[in-house]
């Protein structure tokens, strides 16, 4: 009975506050939303007019939501309304889990990081998009996955050799740091005087930590010629629960680490590993105070904004600190180089890792996987490059189209610079380590990430918290079924090498 | 107090507690005075800024109308209201049934008060299992039934003490004037107690509106209360303070209001009916 | 129902009769509804986790089969470091943090019971932050304790003059958990200060007064007079915050998602972790029932000592 009552006050609701949203229409007319200008650089064709359906778009909050509102208005011509239904960007997984679990038909279109792309298409949540993709005309339906670049296409998008998912957003970690400071001469010659050798930004992890003792500075002191207001720290690192374990990652890889061996034995407790985890604990004490709680959002401002004189980000990064309109007092004095590495015999191994990322699939239980394809395609594709040259968004380049257009980019003072931009983020790209993408990846990742953060953190010793991951690695191996998970995971050491990954 | 007390000791007391008064509405007028500022130029800001240089009323549209406010304000509306008219409902029935017949003894009285102990999760679970069978996830349905868990063990108890106040002598009268037992509770029971009933409904519209673990798991798309926007508004990449500040101004209301003007039953109310105040 | 009055009088019937009184069919009428919903929505879901605690089901592996595991659950939860760092954690919450509000709460309305004029509107305002979704009051003290740019740092930057730029109270181990204690205590504290405010109320004023004859000191009239008195409703109070404050999930959520490192994981959250992002429902429901074992226990004897307090007050 009150179910009947409540869909009828439902119903009765809008009508109800019609006057509100009526005072309200002006502001939203008002706030109506700057978009790139199109740039029509590939050639596509909008699917046929659906009639009027509503496709219901599940996506990580905030800017990298925005394209669906650049594009309403060809959504529109297709005849498709679209609902955009978000949530907070350490929740994708659990939320995504969740509704597949209930099967609810809450989601068509669903945005998520392909990390997960094993435990979702391996269970059966997501739809395969092989038939879509091959229909005519090509204009219409083709993504055009060639150009996507290798590891963004075979690592994110496949699964068992089938495609489920297009990419929309190619993350990869870079170092980002404050060119002036490492040009100052003043500084140079007290990093000599204090060193024994040049300034210069860190090619390896000790010498980040050198280099970011160095220029730790209280309030008072002078930094390049000038007295500081405020406390400057020498570097930044995530510290916040949920993705902390990337920026362990990028020391646990460079010094010869994988996650597995052939049989699933957890490799992530050795000597060096645990050396790794005491550098970025180690590096934590170069950080501002509150770094534990560092999210992207508070790593990207304590760099723009002048406070940090180094930091690990994603490639989005560099756009914005070259933005002032995005809150950068920092812009055109921004140096962006090589994840730092670890000497392996006389040569230094660079390894960033590539976390985090895009990809959208359509879910399985979707009542309207035609007119959901056509959105995925159209933001994996057809508008793709005005997205990611866009500073509105924080989508990173993961097309070769995107690489070629530099004059896309035009929150760089000179397409010179966006191409230096483009280039460094190749050079990240070469250096790049994928995630775990086998079933059960979130689990693995979120005990890894609970461990490395009780390091951090001082709860406990880095080769007890590698130990603990170890072992816990193996109960999620055991209990998702350790024959399957050996199977897979050759797999995917066999694509990591295929892609030139690994060894 | 028969000694009046000196002046010192009346400006100490005074003193102690507009100071600890100033403490406990800090963060609500802290939380008021960013709903109107900036997100982008006035809350990264060392040191902070007290008043806004504009007072953004934007804030409030825009939570409202982008980013879905008024929607979810109407859902929890809807959820809430429902929840408390059922739990006011069934709430007296059975409280009438225990106060003036004894219905099961005090165990059965205790018994249904402690299902509102049950940990949380420990209810989302099956009911997120069952209503999944039933394909009710994600209405207004599942978080009305997952509420009504809560308070209606709640109403009960508050609403049986509101009848025990009450002479019984009343219904009895009208019992031996013909009235029967249904007729007599809905025609003498229940306005007399309309105050309790008033402050129950209260209750259980507030608790509902402020839920947040039910609605998280339990909704996602159709349905999603006030408690489940706010959190949206802090993306991994943007925390939108000034919009979070005034939605979180506008979720604030019911429960503000309640305390203004309903005070002489809050002790009541919150202690489920055991401490008369 | 037993309509035939007069002729047969079966022993069936009679025994009818004498069950189903008229006022017991009533009593039970009235309760039917609030009972069906009850069973349906409590009980019927408590005899379902009840069912879940004995096998392992991994929802979040479509191809796991559901296997009986007998009380194996139990054993994993007792042996499980986590799950007992996260009743350690809630156990802080409650041990500090409630014993906090109450100290708070009745101090406040030791004070309150003094003022005359505008009590009422005083008390009105204290208590707002009771009946604020904890939601929201999780966002104000995002605000407040903003390491960079909150008010509380920018008070003990002024404090100290410039050299220290206070905390990082939601990132620090050190202060991560307490900073939650902080909210609950702002939110809850006003909670008790009414109650215990209520009970002073009710206290007869002659007994005060000739406490005050025999010459009896401020604080020995609080002692042995107004403590034990108000006790009774008190202990209400503090049964209500107890359950409450273990249940503490919303906080955890908003505020530190159970970090640093693991320093704020409630019981409430962890329980949540496992059912609702690794969907181990046999283990979760075995968390789960461990938990209400505790709840219970914890409300009887409250209860318990509740009714030792009545006793010994009419002895």
């Amino acid at each position: 009975m009150f179910l009947n009552l409540s869909y009828r006050l439902r119903r009765l609701a809008p009508i109800g506050l019609a006057v509100v949203v009526l005072f309200a229409f002006g502001a939203l007319v008002v706030l109506a939303q700057d978009a790139p200008a199109p740039l029509d650089v590939v050639n596509f064709e909008l699917c046929s007019d659906f009639g009027g359906v509503t496709v219901d778009v599940f996506g990580d909050a905030g800017h990298n939501l925005k394209p669906y509102e650049f594009w309403a208005d060809d959504f529109a011509q297709m005849g498709i309304t679209v609902n955009i239904v978000d949530a907070p960007f350490n929740d994708v997984y659990s939320r995504l889990q969740t509704e597949f679990i209930a099967q609810s038909g809450a989601f068509d279109v669903v945005t998520f990081y392909p990390a997960y792309i094993g435990d979702f298409a391996g269970n059966g949540y997501l739809m395969p998009l092989d038939e879509f993709m091959g229909r005519e005309p090509a204009a219409v339906w083709d993504p055009v996955q060639d150009d996507v670049l290798a590891p963004f296409r075979e690592l994110y998008n496949k699964f068992g050799g089938e495609t489920y998912a297009l990419t929309i957003d190619g993350d990869v970690l870079v170092m980002m740091y404050r060119q002036d400071l490492f040009d100052n001469p003043d500084e140079q010659a007290a990093f000599q005087a204090q060193y024994g050798h040049e300034l210069r930004p860190p090619e390896t992890w000790d010498e980040w930590l050198e280099v970011g003792e160095f220029f730790t500075r209280d309030a008072g002191e002078m930094l390049a010629g000038e007295t500081l207001e405020q406390p400057f720290y020498g570097l930044g690192e995530y510290g916040q629960r949920g993705f902390s374990y990337a920026w362990y990652l990028n020391r646990f890889a460079s010094s010869g680490g994988i996650y597995f061996d052939e049989n699933m034995n957890p490799l992530i407790n050795t000597p060096e590993a645990a050396a790794g985890l005491q550098n970025m604990v180690d590096a934590l004490q170069y950080a501002p105070p509150g770094v534990l709680g560092y999210g992207y959002d508070q790593l990207r401002d304590a760099f723009i904004q002048g406070q940090v004189a180094m930091v690990v980000q994603w490639t989005d990064v560099p756009k914005k600190a070259g933005d002032p309109t995005q809150g950068s007092v920092i812009a055109g004095r921004v140096g962006v180089g090589r994840v730092p590495g670890t000497l392996v015999g006389d040569s230094v191994v660079h390894r960033s890792m590539m976390p985090v990322g895009r990809v959208v699939g359509i879910a399985a239980d979707s009542d309207q996987p035609e007119a959901a394809y056509c959105i995925a395609k159209y933001i994996a594709y057809n508008r793709s490059l005005e997205d990611v040259s866009s500073s509105l968004t924080g989508l990173d380049p993961y097309r070769m189209t995107h690489l070629e257009h530099p004059e896309a980019y035009t929150m760089f003072e000179s397409e010179d610079a966006a191409r230096a931009y483009l280039e460094g983020l190749q050079v990240a790209l070469a250096d790049g380590f994928p995630e775990i993408f086998i079933p059960g990846a979130a689990a693995y990742n979120d005990a890894l990430d609970l461990q490395v953060n009780r390091a951090l953190a001082g709860e406990v010793s880095p080769q007890e918290a590698l130990d603990a991951v170890a072992a816990e690695w193996n109960n999620i191996t055991d209990s998702l079924g350790r024959d399957r998970q050996v199977e897979l995971w050759r797999q995917a050491l066999e694509s990591y090498r295929a892609l030139g990954l690994i060894q | 107090m028969n000694s009046k007390p000196s002046l010192t000791n009346r400006v100490l007391v005074h003193g102690v507690l507009l100071f600890a008064l100033a403490v406990f509405m800090f963060p609500v007028l802290w939380m008021f005075l960013t709903s109107f500022k900036d997100s982008n130029t006035e809350f990264n800001r060392f040191p902070p800024i007290l008043f806004p240089a504009e007072w953004k009323v934007s804030n409030y549209t825009d939570a409202l109308t982008d980013k879905g406010g008024l929607r979810a304000f109407g859902d929890s509306l809807v959820i809430a209201t429902s929840t408390a008219v059922i739990c006011t409902f069934f709430g007296a029935m059975t409280a009438y049934s225990l106060a003036r017949f004894r219905t099961g003894g005090q165990d059965f009285a205790f018994w249904i008060l402690s299902t509102r102990m049950f940990p949380p999760v420990a209810s989302a679970l099956p009911l997120f299992l069952i209503f999944r069978e039933l394909r009710l996830l994600d209405t207004y349905s599942v978080l009305i039934v997952a509420n009504t868990v809560f308070n209606l063990p709640f109403a009960t108890w508050l609403l049986k003490g509101f009848i025990e106040d009450l002479p019984a002598e009343l219904e009895e009268s009208a019992r031996v004037d013909g009235c029967s037992y249904f007729r007599a509770f809905l025609q003498i029971t229940l306005p007399l107690i309309t105050p309790g009933l008033v402050v129950t409904a209260l209750f259980s519209f507030i608790f509902t509106w402020n839920e947040f673990m039910f609605a998280l798991l339990l909704t996602r798309n159709k349905v999603q209360p006030i408690t489940t926007v706010l959190p949206t508004l802090v993306g991994g990449h943007e925390t939108l303070w000034g919009q979070i500040a005034a939605l979180g101004m506008i979720a604030i209301i019911p429960g503000t209001l309640l305390a203004l003007f309903l005070q002489r039953y809050i002790v009541r109310g919150l202690t489920l009916g055991a401490v008369k105040g | 129902m037993t309509v035939s009055t007069s002729a047969a009088s079966t022993p069936f019937v009679s025994w009818a009769q004498r069950v189903f009184t008229p006022r017991r069919v009533v009593a039970l009428a009235f309760v039917l509804p609030a009972l069906v919903i009850l069973l349906l929505i409590t009980i019927y879901p408590l005899l379902y986790t009840l069912r879940l605690t004995v096998v392992q089901w991994e929802l979040s592996n479509a191809r796991a089969p559901i296997e009986f595991v007998g009380l194996n659950n139990f054993g994993r939860v007792l042996g499980d470091a986590r799950f007992w760092n996260a009743m350690r954690n809630t156990g802080i919450l409650i041990g500090v943090g409630v014993s906090l509000e109450l100290v708070i709460g009745v101090g406040l309305a030791l004070l309150l019971n003094q003022v005359v004029r505008f009590r009422s509107v005083l008390v009105a305002l204290f208590l707002i932050p009771v009946l604020i979704a904890p939601v929201v009051s999780g966002y104000m003290f995002r605000l407040i304790l903003h390491a960079d740019v909150g008010p509380l740092n920018y008070l003990i930057y002024l404090i100290t003059q410039g050299s220290s730029r206070g905390f990082g109270w939601l990132s620090d181990t050190h202060y991560a958990l307490m900073s939650i204690m902080v909210t609950t205590i702002w939110q809850w504290t006003p909670f008790l200060m009414l109650i215990a405010l209520a009970g002073l109320q009710s206290i007869p004023q002659e007994i005060i007064e000739s406490a005050l004859v025999d010459g009896a000191a401020d604080w020995r009239i609080f002692w042995s007079i107004k403590l034990p008195l108000i006790f009774p409703v008190l202990s209400v109070g503090l049964l209500i915050r107890i359950m409450d404050t273990f249940k503490t999930f919303d906080l955890v959520y908003l505020l530190t998602s159970g970090g640093p490192g693991s320093a704020t994981e409630t019981v409430a959250y962890y329980t949540y972790l496992k059912g609702f992002r690794d969907f181990s429902m046999g283990y979760t429901a075995a968390m789960a029932f461990v938990q209400l074992v505790i709840i219970v226990i914890i409300a009887r004897l409250i209860l318990a000592m509740q009714k030792r307090q009545r006793r010994e007050d009419y002895a």
